[in-house]
């Protein structure tokens, strides 16, 4: 009976522990019982029974705090990155609620004529900001647990092989502006996210790319009517969500090592222009091919039941994506150019 | 102050202290039971839950080696000085030394 206590002591405290060092620190464990248990019965004169066993254990510990003494300190999001997330937050809250707001007040421009029409617009809006937000919480908390994983799980030193070790911390840092070399970290924790995020919508949920010209769902003369959902992007362009998510993932790794290393290197340089490179080819391919677009004006004139607003709407739609890839294009290489630029002066 | 804050401030203290106790015991072969013990002879006690992850870490700091022997029909882990462990130790001895030196001089 008591070999069965110290085996259920020891494998509750061993479910705690990492799988990597849990077999030795149960056998480390069982070993001090087995001496604890011997002295107290010298100590007694009697045989180890379960109130013995009982007694040792007690001494020895909640299972739960004994574990907790094997593993340190150990954060989903620590000290080094907490600022960050907090600050990415509170851009992404801002902007959810930003476009909330717009979605609201476009939903109630339509419902100006039906009062109630005009509450269920609002609950709906909130319903899907109180939705939105928490997908959006729980994912800038999963991308920040990965980074705060695969930067600091030793401890908070950088102990990979192949990967440079952290910079000792300098207080001149505090005086000098911004090192050309150094990777600036906010902006690169920003553009992890939005890259994580693009992936995940574009991968996983593209049917959530399109708009209504109300809401999905209306309360139209006592009753619920369904509004068509109009896609925004064709096949075309998913055709290039592949291409484009390999972009994505190596510009996330890309990050992560710079953020490691907190300052560019030659290699990095190389690995971002050629990254830029390909998306910008990316864009001039999307620029040159079929259109983007998944509606057409008479989708649009019959949803919208106006063709002067549909044929505005379209235009707007085809323009504006041409004048996005056009400022992705000009954009991508101004970047390529001043990336060359400071690799250059950084040789020299 | 309650007993509680003068209890903690206490295990602060005797934290640093720790280490260089526990190093200064195994310049010869010590299971952790043992070295408890051998703690405890001196006046020191001190708890498994520290002792236990202490010896892992400073094992993991290349400070101290260990193997596993069966003695008694028993598996025991027994610890002991690394080559690294002995010359940081005199080091060490040295440092305290002077602490306790500037601490005499301040109390």
């Amino acid at each position: 009976m008591s070999t069965n206590l110290i085996d259920s002591y020891v494998a509750d405290i061993g479910r705690r522990l990492p799988r990597k060092t849990r077999a030795d620190i149960e056998a480390e464990i069982r070993s001090i019982l087995q001496d604890m248990l011997d002295e107290c019965s010298q100590k007694t004169s009697k045989p180890v029974d379960d109130e013995m066993t009982f007694e040792v254990l007690k001494a020895y510990g909640d299972p739960e705090k004994v574990a907790a003494t094997y593993l340190g300190d150990r954060y989903l999001i620590g000290p080094s990155l907490y600022p960050i997330f907090w600050l990415v937050l509170r851009i992404v809250l801002v902007v959810t609620g930003v476009l909330a707001a717009i979605g609201l007040g476009i939903a109630l421009s339509q419902t100006v004529t039906n009062p109630q029409g005009a509450i269920e617009a609002i609950l709906l809006a909130v319903g899907k900001f109180a939705t939105s937000t928490m997908t959006i919480l729980g994912n800038i908390v999963l991308i920040f647990a990965i980074l705060e994983w695969s930067l600091f799980r030793s401890g908070g030193k950088v102990e990979v092989k192949g990967l440079p070790v952290k910079e000792e911390w300098d207080p001149h840092s505090l005086t000098k502006v911004s090192a050309p070399n150094q990777v600036k970290m906010a902006e690169t924790i920003v553009e992890t996210v939005g890259c994580f995020a693009a992936i995940v919508i574009f991968n996983f949920y593209p049917q959530i790319i399109g708009f209504t010209p109300s809401l999905n769902s209306v309360f139209v003369n006592g009753n619920w009517s369904t509004v068509a959902f109009i896609p925004l992007l064709s096949d075309a362009f998913f055709k290039y969500v592949p291409f484009l998510t390999f972009v994505w993932v190596a510009t996330i790794l890309l990050n992560i090592v710079l953020l490691r290393m907190g300052h560019w290197t030659l290699i990095a340089r190389i690995n971002s222009i050629g990254l830029k490179g390909i998306s910008v080819l990316i864009a001039a391919a999307m620029l040159a091919g079929p259109s983007l677009i998944a509606t057409t004006s008479p989708a649009l004139v019959s949803a919208l039941g106006d063709p002067n607003a549909a044929g505005f709407l379209m235009t707007m739609l085809t323009q504006g994506i041409r004048l996005a890839l056009w400022v992705g294009i000009i954009g991508g290489c101004i970047d390529i150019i001043r990336v060359i630029y400071r690799t250059v002066t950084d040789s020299q | 102050m309650t007993n509680e804050s003068f209890e903690n401030l206490i295990l602060e203290l005797r934290r640093g202290v720790i280490v260089l106790a526990v190093l200064s015991q195994l310049d010869k072969e010590q299971y952790g039971y043992s070295l408890i013990n051998s703690l405890k002879e001196h006046g020191l006690e001190i708890d498994q839950g520290t002792l236990y992850p202490l010896l892992r870490r400073l094992e993991s700091q290349g400070l101290l080696q260990s193997n596993w022997r069966i003695e008694a029909d028993r598996p025991r882990r027994y610890y002991l000085l690394s080559n690294e462990g002995r010359q940081l130790l005199p080091r060490l001895k040295e440092e305290w030394k002077t602490i306790v030196s500037i601490m005499e001089k301040m109390l």
